[in-house]
């Protein structure tokens, strides 16, 4: 270190990072807000630091980020207000997030962004980027604004629960984007072939007598959207990817060169359509939860990095839409508390390596985004979290920050604990009785 | 079956609500059967004692005249007071939850709830959330375990077994509540069944739990001795499923020289409300040699007497 005088200085952790392939006891130094210094073992003695962390041989990752994130202000505040969403993503690990367009009113333009960006400054805590949307309204009619957007912030652009079905359409707004250099975000689920969908098609759905979605809605509107990648030569990205198909699909795409990525949720890697005999609308998502087929494809996926990212697919829903028989419920769940524990059952199971998870959850959704965080490197935006991977805990939603309760998670045994967050070097969050 | 030995006595189920077939062991859908039995052959006897002083609440979400009254019926023989709600969107309308109107009726502590509902699973989301015993009388394309009892019922009385028989179960499959719990319900008696269905009206997965699906009628029913014709369920379609209800007619309608193909025995069901000269023709439907669909109905009320008194013995 050049200035021997740290803001912060964290020894004794195990600096673990995929995208710096670190992995190793050591220190961390933090000064204005980046990181300025880490190496293994102990720091030079001549090393001065305002705040000094013993890491307890914990892991010290960089933090979370999550790019697939609905929050539920403005519009529907009563349900989860930006501060829950922000504390409780701290909470999670969370140190940057990408919000979905999906507000009231939409963010479909350069003044919502604004608007959203400014209030997540001045609540402090993870940092909030914005994903504007497709179209104006998210109607699928006419592009959105997204240039006036782009330069506002926007690191994307999204859908909501709906594909865009025009696809002269599509083409155009994958056209335009590319030149704005900002990936497509989309939802891949033919409208027409979903729209009264209740569950996963199959014999589980045909049992319970609800309505079928077939996998082929999700992989003709990707198929579709890929076609359109080549031709334009846009960047895209496939939203919580489902099905076995899809994942085949992306795999051909990234072969052959085109720029796509994609990312999945703890749903869709933990769970499949048997968890939803007995009603229980917890269990109600979009895209629904498929067959086990497809929920070890999308695995594979994870694995062998045709899916680059794990995002919570945080969704805040009123629960009064899910004391509904269950295909009449809202679909969708809390899930940015329980990301990262959800996301090490792949590692513990010994389905995907620490690495790749890691990634998932780090650099892989940064560089989607086009962002400079995700690594523990020297110069890098010090967004750290500090996590006790060792310790079981059971899920439960009363616990939750977020006023937001409803899990397909609920008592769900997990391991893996954020003892604390800090973004720029600033401490986030730390656990109740952590030092 | 019961017009010989001793009187069967109330059957008794291990779940104090009735939601399903599925869910029922094989020897409490006999006694069900062996009770309601008795109830049919025993049509003026008073049974009023049964019920007395117990409270039944029928709640339909959908339109339905014969089995709300089969209900009611039934219950007033058993000496229940009754009493209907049909919430034909009004309350629905206003945005209250199911829910909602549980705890609402639940204060009013009804001792059995028979309800009727749109959306697959509701009877079991009620049954969560209320004091009183809750039967289903029909959730969506999910469960209606009452018709296939009564089904189960007059063929049994009628043929006098149901295990080995061969039932062609024909029509609107993907949209039928009847046809599930009749899969379940007369598969688990040992009957020998297959759908007839066009393919866009075959649920997916169905070809996958072993019973045999045709598409073509005549194949279909083939040798059969019960042909159970489906209602075509406009209502819940979405307009796709068939060309025309013309071309529906002649290809999967049953008609007489379609039926010709059954067994020279064979015996027409169908769950009501018919679609004279969509899905059966007028003629076969009037045959009181070939037809038991009044005999069906009639058998409605005696097996929802027997449900009705099963779940009254788990009250408090």
């Amino acid at each position: 270190m050049a200035s021997k005088q740290a803001d912060l200085l964290i020894t004794n952790a195990r600096l673990f990072c995929p995208a710096s392939q670190l992995d190793g006891l050591g220190w961390l130094a933090v000064a204005e807000g980046r990181i300025a210094g880490l190496g293994s073992g102990q720091p030079d003695k001549g090393l001065k630091a305002g705040r000094l962390v013993d890491g307890g041989g914990k892991l010290l990752l960089p933090g979370l980020v999550d790019m697939r994130v609905q929050a539920s202000d403005p519009g529907a505040e009563h349900l989860e207000s930006l501060e829950a969403l922000l504390r409780a993503a701290a909470a999670g690990g969370v140190t940057s997030l990408a919000t979905l367009p999906a507000t009231l009113p939409v963010i479909d333009n350069s003044a919502m962004i604004d608007s959203i960006s400014l209030r997540a400054s001045r609540l402090g805590g993870p940092r909030l980027f914005c994903l504007g949307a497709l179209t104006q309204g998210l109607e699928g009619q006419r592009m959105a604004e997204l240039g006036m957007m782009a330069k506002a912030g926007a690191r994307g652009f999204a859908s909501h629960l709906t594909s865009v079905a025009d696809s002269q359409l599509m083409r155009r707004i994958l056209t335009y984007a590319a030149m704005l250099e900002r990936p497509v975000i989309h939802h891949c689920a033919d409208p027409a072939l979903s729209a009264e969908g209740e569950m996963h098609e199959g014999e589980t759905a045909t049992r319970l007598g609800l309505i079928g979605i077939p996998a082929a809605a999700e992989t003709i509107i990707l198929e579709r959207d890929l076609a359109l990648v080549r031709l334009t030569g846009a960047t895209y990205h496939a939203g919580h990817v489902s099905t076995a198909g899809s994942v085949a699909a992306l795999r051909r795409a990234k072969q052959e060169g085109l720029k796509v990525t994609a990312d999945t949720a703890p749903p869709w890697f933990l769970l499949n359509e048997m968890a939803v005999p007995g009603f229980d609308t917890a269990f109600r998502l979009d895209p629904p939860l498929r067959s086990e087929a497809d929920r070890l494809a999308v695995i594979d996926g994870l694995a062998d990095g045709t899916i680059d990212a794990i995002a919570s697919d945080h969704r805040a829903i009123n629960p009064d839409h899910k004391k509904q028989p269950f295909g009449m419920a809202s679909p969708g769940a809390a899930g940015i508390e329980t990301l990262l524990p959800l996301s090490l059952a792949l590692v513990s199971g010994g389905a995907v390596s620490l690495e790749r998870v890691v990634q998932c959850l780090t650099a892989g959704p940064a560089a989607i985004l086009g962002l400079e965080i995700g690594q523990l490197a020297l110069g890098k935006p010090a967004d750290m979290i500090l996590l006790d991977s060792e310790t079981g805990w059971v899920i439960r939603s009363a616990d939750f920050i977020t006023p937001s309760l409803s899990t397909p998670f609920e008592g769900q045994p997990v391991q893996g604990r954020v003892l604390a967050s800090w973004v720029g070097g600033a401490q986030i969050f730390a656990m109740e009785n952590w030092q | 079956m019961t017009k010989t030995g001793s009187t069967p006595t109330a059957a008794t189920l291990s779940d104090r609500h009735l939601l399903g077939i599925q869910g029922l062991a094989v020897a409490e859908i006999t006694a069900l059967l062996e009770r309601a039995s008795y109830f049919a052959d025993h049509p003026r006897q008073s049974f009023a004692d049964i019920l007395s002083g117990r409270t039944i609440v029928n709640l339909f979400f959908e339109n339905s005249t014969r089995t709300r009254v089969s209900f009611e019926i039934a219950a007033k023989r058993l000496g229940a007071a009754t009493l209907n709600i049909a919430v034909s969107g009004s309350s629905v309308k206003k945005g209250e939850t199911l829910i909602d109107t549980a705890t609402t009726l639940n204060a009013m502590h009804p001792d059995i709830l028979v309800i009727r509902h749109f959306a697959s699973g509701a009877p079991l989301l009620l049954s969560q959330h209320i004091q009183a015993a809750v039967i289903n009388a029909g959730d969506g394309r999910h469960e209606h375990p009452t018709q296939a009892l009564l089904d189960a019922l007059t063929i049994q009385r009628e043929l006098g077994r149901i295990a080995g028989l061969k039932v062609a179960i024909c029509g609107d499959v993907a949209n039928s509540r009847v046809a599930r719990s009749n899969l379940w319900l007369l598969g688990a008696l040992g009957a020998d069944l297959r759908f007839v269905s066009p393919a866009t009206l075959t649920p997916p997965g169905l070809a996958d739990m072993g019973v045999p699906v045709y598409h073509n009628l005549e194949d279909g029913i083939s040798g059969c001795d019960i042909v159970m014709m489906l209602r075509l369920q406009t209502e819940r379609m979405e307009g796709q499923e068939t060309p025309s209800q013309h071309e529906y007619h002649k290809l999967f309608g049953l008609n007489q020289q379609s039926l010709n193909r059954a067994a020279p025995h064979a015996l027409i069901m169908h769950p009501g409300p018919m679609n004279r000269g969509v899905e059966i023709d007028s003629a076969i439907a009037d045959d009181h040699e070939k037809s038991l669909i009044q005999r069906q109905v009639e058998m409605g009320v005696a097996v929802r007497m027997a449900c009705l008194e099963a779940l009254a013995e788990g009250l408090a």
